[in-house]
């Protein structure tokens, strides 16, 4: 399948990137100000479909446990090496 | 203080210091791969000029504006804004290869000692080195979105098929008494409940590993409310290399075509998952 970057039907996608992620700045250079972060959660609250999963409270628990396992695979990588060198 | 004394407040102060704050800020869209000056024109947020300012051979991809937030309660204006950012940092990426995206509304903001123009400048001296370090992770790769669905009422009528467990239940409830009967039910709906975790669980790492063959990186996300019919079990932000995307879409096609499943995938993004503190 090819992947899609329709700007409407991806808006969501979208707005998950640009309003949470990217290059993070050193507070103290940047503007900030009370409430402004808000921005996002009303313009997401305005577009349908943006609830988590979380309010449903259906597999909630299970979304953390899937979360907390791929942390743990992430980290089993660098484990055996770490272990080794120890072990020497 | 309320939000209202906070907003009264913010206008006060903007007015005593508007002719102050004026183009004292530097809206950042991007760090691109290439230390050029260059200008990219009016094609920023509210059309205003977008340029870069380099240092060595990284650049900050910026526009200036007065020293405060944008901000709106005008939802299309906010969408606006958003989308003009995400073509900024588009063009940046079509010119220069490589760039660290940034979030909406990062703006550096100038010192009664320090020019903003300076604070740019200095910050990218300052984080030169781990800018290069983080080209150099996502370059010749893209951000791709894959979330993969089921319908789980499907799901959990074919888990009463297979699962003897549920079955011998869904039984043992006929015998009882209506009051009993009610307590059992409640007692198969968590039963079954279980089950679709498991069975989540399961489908969760087969595609995890399927997918993570094609990706130099992956992030888990939050699963999100689906459209009605479908649940959202998988939401992975994938670092692509820009010619393996389609092998991922390949096996993509396959889960895709599993019974009760959908797919959706999206990009090519800026790697804003992926330049973020590791």
């Amino acid at each position: 399948m090819e992947p899609t970057r329709n700007s409407h039907a991806t808006l969501v996608d979208l707005l998950d990137r640009v309003l949470d992620k990217g290059l993070v700045i050193n507070a103290d250079l940047i503007i900030s100000l009370a409430g402004v972060p808000l921005i996002g959660v009303n313009l997401r609250a305005a577009l349908a479909g943006m609830d988590t999963m979380l309010k449903y409270g259906v597999m909630k628990e299970w979304d953390e446990r899937t979360r907390s396992w791929e942390r743990e695979q992430r980290q089993k990588k660098v484990e055996p090496i770490h272990t080794a060198q120890i072990a020497r | 203080m309320s939000l209202e004394t906070q907003h009264r407040a913010k206008t006060q102060a903007t007015l005593a210091t508007e002719a102050i704050v004026e183009e004292q800020g530097r809206y950042v869209y991007c760090v691109a791969n290439a230390g050029e000056e260059i200008s990219l024109g009016k094609i920023g947020i509210e059309e205003h000029e977008v340029y870069a300012i380099p240092y060595k051979d990284v650049c900050a991809v910026v526009h200036n504006c007065p020293a405060q937030p944008y901000h709106s309660d005008d939802q299309e204006m906010v969408k606006s804004w958003v989308m003009t950012h995400q073509k900024v940092v588009d063009a940046a990426c079509e010119r220069w290869g490589t760039v660290l995206p940034l979030s909406f509304d990062t703006i550096i903001r100038g010192e009664a000692e320090k020019s903003a123009e300076q604070n740019v400048k200095d910050w990218l001296k300052q984080e030169y080195e781990e800018f290069k370090r983080r080209i150099q992770k996502v370059r010749g790769r893209a951000e791709y979105g894959v979330q993969v669905f089921w319908e789980p009422e499907v799901i959990a009528q074919s888990l009463t098929w297979t699962s003897p467990e549920i079955r011998n239940l869904e039984e043992e409830i006929k015998t009882k008494p209506k009051g009993l009967a009610y307590m059992y039910r409640q007692k198969l709906g968590n039963l079954i409940k279980r089950e679709m975790e498991t069975k989540a669980d399961e489908c969760f790492k087969d595609f995890y590993s399927r997918i993570r063959k094609y990706t130099d990186d992956v992030r888990v996300e939050k699963t999100k409310k689906a459209e009605p019919g479908l649940q959202m079990i998988m939401n992975l932000s994938c670092l692509v290399y820009r010619d393996r995307y389609s092998e991922l879409g390949e096996e993509l096609d396959k889960i895709n075509r599993m019974r009760s499943f959908a797919v959706r995938f999206t990009g090519p993004w800026p790697p804003y998952s992926f330049v973020g503190a590791a």
